[in-house]
């Protein structure tokens, strides 16, 4: 049945017919939930590079006189770089990513950053996750979590976000009222082989909460049986996602979106990019490894016909010093790029990349607010309300499309 | 409304009353305590409930004498010193299995709830722990003794960013929370009101885990709280908070919510337990005691209407098949029920746990399945050991399928007939468990 054939007024329709009919199957009436003001069916996946990502060596600024001044055992030819324009272009471990650039499903907002920099990476990752620069602040909630606060209450009972790893929820998640969990496999959302689902009809119906628990248990059946039916059929394809944890993170996320989860955000976390000394061949193999993870999974969704549901923003604490360390390494720095992945963007590159000569003590001068691109991703793609989650308003970038 | 239940042709005392005590009010009977508290009739059943308390069996120099309390203490002390949270979960998991008094343990829940505090905050086992061990020992208590405690417990303190709560910064986060979530309800008290009260909080603070009131960071200065002036200490204010009737409604809400289901739980029955609350200084052990006596509890329209927590689930599954010897890994077991939403020592946020319908989620439900099928499986024990459907029932002389079906029924959902869609079970004792503990009429109580 294809899902386009419903409009949301035709779904609002039978939504009445559904609470009469509750054998329906569990897809269609979280179609009509989904259909409730509030809810617009779009999905942000949240990566996060843990560590601190040299910007500099990601979208290289190889025309900039400073690039060839200050990195020398870390300078990428400009050949090896895959070019996007006359003056940046890209890692080569970042193929993928460039595909999905020339596909037009990747935007690269350049030097984003903050005021007064911060170096220290529990700092910076606070004011990243909080969007507050109070440290009294950088224990209480985050801004997707107060974003999400903003969010009507809803009965569904899914969370509002969804950490795919080991770790707690990060900060960024927690809000006052929002809820998240975190998920390490999709295992814990399976039915083990001779569970056992009721079958029993709601009916009864002056017994209201007996009627409401055997809803309940057979639209969990029917989950349990399209997860599973997802996760089969991915299985059968396993060879498009690279064997990485990361892309094992976002493959799990694909298959709750394909299973209809009415969650709105996802966040995993890629960790590693802390490349105090030899940096080049980590660098390239985190780039590689995120590239095709962010890859694989979008190119899933748009074969599953949900890519224009969903956007992938890719962030990290700081950049890292213009000049490199004795040790092929870099240390701790300012601002770099964020990676927008998805077929809502309006792809390529935005602003200017921060200069590599005009310096603030050695390091980039910010070129865009990181709040701007939360603002922008709040507002314009989620379609919630940024100024509590924020703070204040902030300028939005032009970086979903309209259409 | 409240008026004590006495059995009537249409409400006699039957097994699924009793049932319906023990899974309300309890973590549920197993059969011999269902046959007992049958015969010994509801006065004398209710009671046992109560005042079954171990605290009773301390010294006066807080020295534990019974062998549950000693072997809980080795466990947590083990826990805490491991600096592992999922050790101190399961010690309470322990707890609740080995209890004598479940309802102590129920509202030492009710109260991690009231006063929603998270160790992915705290970070300290041991801050963790002492603040469980003060809504037990309170559990029962007037509601100011407790309400002052909580304000100045240091776990709670660093979840609500008071542990530097100087009077250049107030901080409003607790000052909002204590009136908002901990006693008045929202409604009840201004912005204005917020920003006053957290002058009169400065001061207080954690140093190396222990609660401080440092009077150089308070704020001595005039506030008007609830349009009375005065030089408001944190101790004040608390104080003003308990006297607050709004404060005997929130705290007869929380009670009702946790004994009545969810048709029941009215405002007019809420009022009338908030009333009797304010006569008696807000004393909480005479509040659950008449709920638990009441008419209303034992009505018909009170059987199995409120959903089991994950916690009550989990635990009463365990406690009433009697799979307690050994019992099921309690590490797993709080994996488990962290599995179906309910994470102790780890509220969503400080709402706590939205409960009621939202434990009915189609990731719990399928996790209520899986759960029910590796309990029977025995795959929650370390190592791995079934459950015997078979063997318990006939231990308790019933041998033939049919009734072998209405043991579990009863013991299970407290109703005479399995549901029909249960019987194509019968022959096999433990899928039928696995399917009954799996079923719809197996998720309220």
């Amino acid at each position: 049945m294809s899902r386009a054939r419903f409009n949301r007024r035709q779904l609002l329709r039978c939504a009445s017919m559904i609470a009469m009919a509750p054998t329906v199957p569990a897809f269609l009436s979280r179609m009509v939930r989904a259909a409730q003001p509030n809810h617009n069916g779009r999905i942000l996946v949240v990566i996060q590079l843990s560590g601190g990502n040299d910007g500099i060596n990601t979208v290289v600024p190889f025309a900039d006189e400073g690039y060839a001044k200050y990195r020398d055992k870390l300078r990428l030819s400009a050949n090896e770089l895959i070019k996007v324009n006359d003056h940046i272009g890209l890692h080569p471990g970042l193929r993928s990513a460039a595909d999905l650039l020339e596909d037009g499903r990747l935007a690269i907002v350049q030097g984003v950053g903050y005021p007064n920099p911060n170096r220290s990476h529990d700092v910076s990752m606070a004011i990243w996750q909080t969007a507050r620069f109070d440290p009294a602040e950088h224990k209480t909630f985050g801004w997707i979590g107060r974003a999400m606060d903003g969010r009507s209450a809803r009965s569904d009972g899914a969370p509002d976000s969804i950490l795919l790893g080991d770790e707690n929820p990060p900060i960024a998640l927690r809000g006052r009222r929002s809820t998240s969990i975190s998920l390490a496999h999709l295992d814990d959302l399976k039915a083990k082989p001779g569970a056992t689902f009721s079958t029993a009809l709601p009916g009864d119906a002056d017994h209201d909460l007996l009627a409401f628990t055997r809803r309940a248990a057979l639209d969990a059946k029917s989950t349990a049986e399209l997860i599973d039916e997802v996760a089969k059929k991915s299985a059968s394809d396993a060879s498009a996602y690279p064997s990485t944890e990361l892309a094992g993170r976002l493959k799990s996320i694909a298959q709750l979106v394909k299973a209809d989860f009415l969650t709105p955000v996802y966040y995993a976390i890629q960790p590693g990019y802390d490349t105090h000394a030899a940096q080049l061949p980590t660098h390239a193999r985190l780039l590689r490894e995120l590239g095709s993870a962010i890859k694989a999974f979008h190119d899933d969704l748009q074969t599953a016909g949900l890519s224009d549901r969903v956007l992938t923003f890719c962030f990290s604490e700081f950049g890292r010093r213009v000049k490199e360390n004795a040790s092929l390494g870099t240390d701790h720095g300012t601002a770099g790029p964020v990676l927008i992945a998805g077929s809502g963007v309006n792809p390529g590159p935005f602003g200017q990349p921060p200069s590599m000569t005009d310096l603030e003590g050695g390091d980039l001068k910010m070129q865009t607010d990181f709040r701007q691109v939360y603002a922008t991703i709040l507002e314009d793609w989620l379609g919630v309300s940024s100024a509590l989650a924020l703070g204040n308003t902030f300028e939005r970038l032009k970086l979903i499309s309209d259409t | 409304m409240l008026e004590q239940y006495e059995p009537t042709s249409e409400t006699a005392w039957n097994a699924s009353r009793v049932v319906h005590l023990h899974r309300r009010a309890g973590f549920a009977a197993t059969w011999n305590e269902i046959q007992r508290d049958l015969s010994d009739g509801p006065a004398a059943a209710v009671t046992r409930l109560l005042h079954n308390s171990p605290t009773g069996q301390q010294t006066d120099a807080g020295e534990v004498t019974s062998d549950f309390e000693q072997m809980s203490s080795v466990i947590c002390d083990a826990a805490v010193g491991s600096g592992n949270i999922n050790r101190l979960k399961a010690w309470w998991l322990y707890r609740m299995l080995f209890t004598p008094d479940p309802l102590g343990e129920r509202l030492t829940l009710m109260w991690h709830n009231h006063f929603a505090t998270s160790n992915v905050k705290v970070a300290d086992v041991s801050l963790m722990r002492r603040q469980n061990e003060l809504f037990r020992k309170f559990a029962r208590a007037p509601f100011g003794d407790l309400l002052h405690r909580a304000a100045n417990d240091p776990a709670l303190l660093i979840w609500l960013d008071a542990d530097a709560n100087r009077k250049e910064h107030p901080n409003e986060n607790l000052a909002r929370e204590i009136m908002e979530l901990f006693s008045l309800g929202v409604g009840n008290y201004t912005e204005d009101d917020v920003q006053q009260a957290a002058r009169a909080l400065t001061g207080w603070s954690v140093n190396k885990g222990k609660f401080r009131n440092y009077d150089q960071y308070h704020d001595d200065g005039e506030k008007t709280i609830f349009g009375q002036r005065g030089n408001w200490t944190g101790e004040g204010f608390v104080r003003m908070l308990a006297e607050h009737p709004a404060t005997s409604r929130r705290i007869a809400f929380r009670i009702c919510e946790q004994f009545l289901g969810e048709t029941l739980s009215s405002p007019d029955i809420v009022d009338e337990l908030a009333s009797g609350l304010r006569e008696r200084t807000l004393d909480v052990g005479w509040a659950v005691e008449t709920v638990v006596r009441s008419k209303t509890f034992f009505s018909a329209g009170n059987i199995r209407n409120r959903v089991l927590s994950p916690i009550e689930f989990v635990v009463g599954a365990v406690r009433s098949l009697e799979i307690m010897d050994p019992p099921p890994s309690t590490l797993l077991l709080a994996e488990a029920t962290a599995n179906l939403g309910q994470d102790i020592f780890n509220p969503p946020n400080v709402f706590g746990w939205p409960g009621g319908r939202a434990w009915l989620t189609n990731r719990a439900l399928i996790g209520r399945a899986n759960f029910a099928l590796a309990l029977v499986n025995g795959e929650l024990h370390t190592p791995s050991k079934p459950f015997d459907a078979a063997a318990l029932a006939a231990s308790n002389g019933f041998t033939e399928a049919g009734e072998i079906g209405s043991f579990f029924a009863q013991l299970l959902l407290g109703q005479e007939e399995l549901p029909n869609e249960l019987r194509q079970y019968l022959e096999t004792p433990n899928r039928l468990v696995t399917a009954i503990l799996a079923s719809p009429e197996a998720q309220l109580a």
